[in-house]
C-alpha cells in the first residue's frame, strides 16, 4: 500500500513540476528574438498560463496530502536510519522540504487569487514572484523527495 | 473570505508557521509507531510527528486574523506585501535550517 502510495504521489508530483514550470517559465520577460523563429524555450513559455492555475492548486494540495500521508512511514523507518548513519544534511534538506510545502500551501489562496484577477500592472508583480516561489518550493520538494528515496543507492556502502 | 482577507491569509499562515515551528506550537501531535493524536507532549509513545500540528496552528491563527483585520484596513493592503513577506519567512527559515549542513 505504502509502495502504491508512494508512486502516485511521484506521478502527481511530475505533474505539478510539468504544470508550475510552464506557468513560472510564461511570466519571465523575455524580448521577442529578433528573428522571429520560435524556440523550444518560446514554445515551452507561450502558453496559456491562468489556465494551469486551478490544477496547480489541485496538484499542489493532493500531492501535499500524499506526502502526508507518507510522512509516518518516513519518521519511523527512514529518518532514524538516516540519523544512524551521520546523513545530517538529508535530514535538513527533508526538515526544509516539510517547511517549504507547509508555506507553500498557506500561499495557494494569494496565488489563485492573484491570478483570477485581472491583468494589471499591480498584481502582475505578485502574480509573477509567488508563481516563482511555488515552482521554488515545487522543485526543492521533487528532487529531495527522490533524492531520498533512491538515497541507500546513492550513498557508499 | 473576500480577496484582501485572503491575501492577509496567506501572508500571515507562513509567519505563524516559522513561529508555530521555532517555538513548538503544534496544536496537536501525531505518534506514528501507536498511530495516536495528542493534545499534549507524551514522551513514553515513541518518535513523534509536530508538522501536521504546526499547520494547523497556522491555519486557525491566520485565518483568525485575517477575519479580525478591518475591511477597511484589508481593502488597503499594497499587493506586493503578497510576495514579499513569504519571501521572508522562506529566507529566516533558511537561514535558522543552515543548523544542519554546519
Amino acid at each position: 500500500m505504502i509502495v502504491v502510495l508512494l508512486i502516485l504521489h511521484a506521478l502527481m508530483a511530475v505533474a505539478l513540476l510539468g504544470a508550475i514550470t510552464h506557468q513560472a517559465l510564461s511570466v519571465l520577460r523575455i524580448s521577442p528574438a529578433a528573428n522571429g523563429r520560435w524556440t523550444f524555450i518560446d514554445r515551452f513559455r507561450g502558453v496559456d498560463a491562468t489556465a494551469y492555475t486551478t490544477p496547480i492548486v489541485v496538484l499542489f494540495a493532493v500531492t501535499a496530502l500524499g506526502g502526508a500521508l507518507l510522512y509516518p512511514q518516513y519518521r519511523v523507518d527512514v529518518r532514524p536510519a538516516l540519523e544512524d548513519t551521520q546523513n545530517v544534511a538529508a535530514n535538513g534538506v527533508f526538515e526544509i522540504k516539510e517547511h517549504l510545502v507547509a508555506i507553500g500551501l498557506g500561499l495557494l489562496p494569494s496565488y489563485w487569487l492573484f491570478w483570477r484577477r485581472p491583468n494589471g500592472p499591480e498584481t502582475a508583480a505578485p502574480r509573477r514572484y509567488l508563481t516563482w516561489l511555488l515552482a521554488f518550493f515545487v522543485w526543492w520538494s521533487f528532487i529531495v523527495g527522490h533524492v531520498l528515496n533512491n538515497i541507500r543507492g546513492l550513498l557508499p556502502s | 473570505m473576500n480577496g484582501s482577507r485572503l491575501t492577509i491569509f496567506s501572508m500571515m499562515f507562513g509567519v505563524i508557521y516559522l513561529v508555530a515551528f521555532y517555538y513548538d506550537l503544534a496544536l496537536f501531535r501525531y505518534y506514528p509507531e501507536v498511530s495516536e493524536f495528542h493534545w499534549l507532549r507524551h514522551d513514553n509513545l515513541g518518535v513523534v510527528i509536530l508538522w501536521y500540528g504546526w499547520i494547523a496552528t497556522s491555519a486557525l491563527a491566520s485565518a483568525a486574523i485575517a477575519f479580525a483585520v478591518p475591511k477597511s484596513l484589508a481593502d488597503r493592503l499594497w499587493p506586493g506585501w503578497a510576495w514579499i513577506i513569504p519571501t521572508a519567512v522562506v529566507v529566516a527559515m533558511l537561514i535558522y535550517e543552515r543548523r544542519w549542513f554546519v
